[in-house]
């Protein structure tokens, strides 16, 4: 992360072609603050009408922190599919090894473009009961609506092409030469990707999957039309407010932020320490 | 053993050579940029597919294009070692880990990594991370990794890039051990003569995809096959044998001598020498010395050299004569005339 220098310290002499950032480091800090405050707005806002009789009435409930639980299974279940699945789709489409990539990002954008409710009403057409796929999971005793399953997926669809388009992006900035030289000196492609690209991209990756595990952690709208059970903690929020009142729901919004904020923060962390490094 | 025919096409450059390099021997491939000589160590090393062509190293076929099944060993396999003008440190790790990527430097041990890094003069920096070294010292360290990952074959291109005067014998040093002690073929890829002449067993000048003149490089330097090659290993002038006259020399029709400035002199022709005799038309300093340029002969047939003159040079416009030692003759078409026609004082 770039940091605008204000002023230089004592006895350092100011990088040559910054010529005296006074008027525009002001703005763009003032303009930074001022972002920032207003994005934070709505979390100063709940922590502003959380209650101590909210929140305990909230978590004491039996059962309570099921949902909790739920969301934490269903997140950590579709970091694992997007790692396996997604990170060699952003390296092929990094490396430009796909036959009409540009079709691949379109549809990763179509995705990304569609109301994550229209992506819940069509999955519904998809993969509902009455559909061909339903059927077949119906034979397995399988379903993929109103089953974790069927949460995942949604957590998928509304978080994939986030992962991927941040993967994608953090392996275009690998120089192949690097690849290219550890083949030369013996390494089987497999071995490349192991030993060269995958730490080098590995700062970029976190960074994607942060961005990935909060989106999953936040789906609502396909969740709400496709996996209304299990209920996970977004859902548990719109249920509370609906059924009970608006300072229970969100006192289950500050667990929310409580329990998955520390992993995006500690991706962040050790990506900004690993990049430094290199 | 390293054989190599290959032919490749490409928009602004075709190659098409032959050679072979003999365990233990250091052949330099030398010529103007652009002549091809790094696409043909890509294509050696399997980075470059030719259009048709073999590649044959230490009894293994590396390479077969257009004759009989195809065959290409993949990068990984070919055990080629290339030194590429970019060194291609890994940014993630030490200056040690990037020395000690290949098994074969991990097998060869402790010992010999810090031997190589002492010779080489990177020992300091093992801790280091790459994108604290300047250009010079990641290309020692880029050589330490591929001379301690023991593979059949070196190819080098431009390793000098970027070294002093002393880097560079140390470097010149460590490379012939390498190639003798373990009797493994290198070819390296030079644009400055001195380089290659430091370097080599032998020299092999290339322009525009040829091999024009393949010998020892004394032998190519002394005796260049054509008027080009002598233009690329650095004769500067060429005299028509019309302008010299003085001395009784004289050739067939069109030809010329090739004159190269550190083998001309000002003053009388000695026994061996050519003598000749011209007007001073430019004098300036260079170094500790002097450089003139001397027109020799008149209207069309004239031609123009430059000699060193170590004091009192001739002042501008004054008649000079002008002594050229074993200087090679060469006839209309350009080519060397074997026999010197020239009667010698």
């Amino acid at each position: 992360m770039a940091i605008i220098p204000t002023t230089a310290p004592e006895g350092v002499s100011r990088p040559l072609g910054i010529a005296r950032p006074r008027l525009t480091t002001a703005l763009a800090l003032g303009g930074g603050i001022a972002v920032w405050i207003a994005l934070l707005g709505p979390v100063i806002t709940l922590f502003a009408h959380l209650s101590a009789h909210g929140i305990s009435a909230a978590w004491s409930t039996p059962d309570a922190l099921t949902p909790l639980l739920v969301s934490l299974e269903a997140g950590a279940v579709t970091l694992g599919i997007l790692v396996v699945c997604c990170t060699p789709l952003a390296w092929l489409l990094a490396r430009n090894r796909l036959p009409f990539a540009r079709l691949f990002e379109a549809g990763l954008l179509a995705t990304l473009l569609l109301p994550p409710l229209v992506i819940g009403l069509l999955l519904v057409f998809m993969v509902g009961p009455s559909t061909p796929i339903g059927h077949l999971l119906s034979h397995l005793h399988l379903s993929a609506t109103n089953t974790f399953a069927a949460l995942v997926i949604a957590e998928v669809y509304e978080s994939a092409p986030y992962y991927v388009l941040g993967a994608q992006s953090a392996f275009a900035g690998i120089d192949p030469n690097l690849e290219q030289q550890a083949s030369l000196l013996g390494d089987r492609p497999y071995r490349v990707w192991k030993r060269v690209t995958l730490p080098l991209a590995a700062p970029g990756l976190a960074m994607s999957l942060a961005v990935a595990w909060a989106r999953a952690m936040g789906a609502f709208g396909a969740v709400i039309i496709i996996a209304y059970h299990p209920t996970g903690l977004p859902l548990q929020i719109w249920t509370t407010f609906q059924e009970t009142d608006l300072g229970v729901a969100l006192s289950f919004a500050f667990l929310l932020l409580v329990v998955a904020l520390p992993l995006p923060l500690a991706a962040y962390a050790w990506s900004t320490r690993a990049s430094r490094r290199t | 053993m390293l054989h190599v025919e290959l032919e490749l096409e490409r928009r602004d450059l075709k190659v098409n050579v032959a050679f072979t390099v003999q365990p233990g021997e250091r052949m330099a491939l030398f010529g103007p940029s652009g002549a091809g000589k790094t696409s043909i160590l890509e294509m050696i090393a399997g980075l470059l597919a030719p259009k048709r062509g073999r590649v044959h190293l230490a009894g293994r076929e590396l390479t077969r294009v257009g004759d009989g099944p195809p065959v290409t060993v993949p990068p990984w396999a070919r055990r080629v070692a290339l030194l590429r003008q970019n060194p291609g440190l890994f940014p993630h790790l030490t200056v040690r880990q990037n020395i000690a990527y290949t098994a074969a430097a991990v097998a060869a041990g402790e010992p010999a990594l810090s031997l190589m890094a002492e010779r080489l003069e990177i020992h300091d920096l093992l801790h280091a991370r790459p994108r604290a070294l300047s250009g010079g010292q990641a290309h020692r360290v880029a050589l330490a990794r591929l001379l301690l990952s023991g593979h059949d074959a070196l190819l080098l291109d431009e390793p000098y890039t970027g070294l002093d005067a002393r880097l560079r014998r140390i470097l010149t040093d460590v490379l012939r051990d390498e190639s003798r002690s373990r009797a493994i073929p290198s070819v390296l890829v030079a644009h400055e003569l001195g380089e290659a002449q430091a370097f080599a067993d032998r020299l092999a000048v290339m322009d525009r995809g040829l091999l024009l003149q393949m010998g020892s490089p004394a032998e190519v330097v002394r005796r260049p096959s054509t008027k080009r090659v002598a233009q690329l290993v650095g004769y500067l002038g060429f005299i028509p044998s019309s302008a010299v006259s003085e001395g009784g020399a004289s050739g067939p029709r069109g030809s010329s001598i090739g004159v190269h400035p550190e083998r001309v002199r000002t003053g009388d022709a000695r026994p061996g020498e050519i003598g000749m005799t011209g007007t001073v038309t430019d004098v300036r300093p260079s170094g500790t010395s002097w450089e003139i340029e001397v027109r020799i002969g008149d209207g069309e047939d004239s031609a123009r050299l430059r000699c060193l003159v170590p004091d009192d040079p001739p002042a501008l416009g004054e008649r000079t004569g002008v002594a050229v030692t074993s200087a090679p003759w060469f006839d209309a078409s350009g080519n060397l005339l074997e026999a010197s026609p020239i009667r010698v004082i």
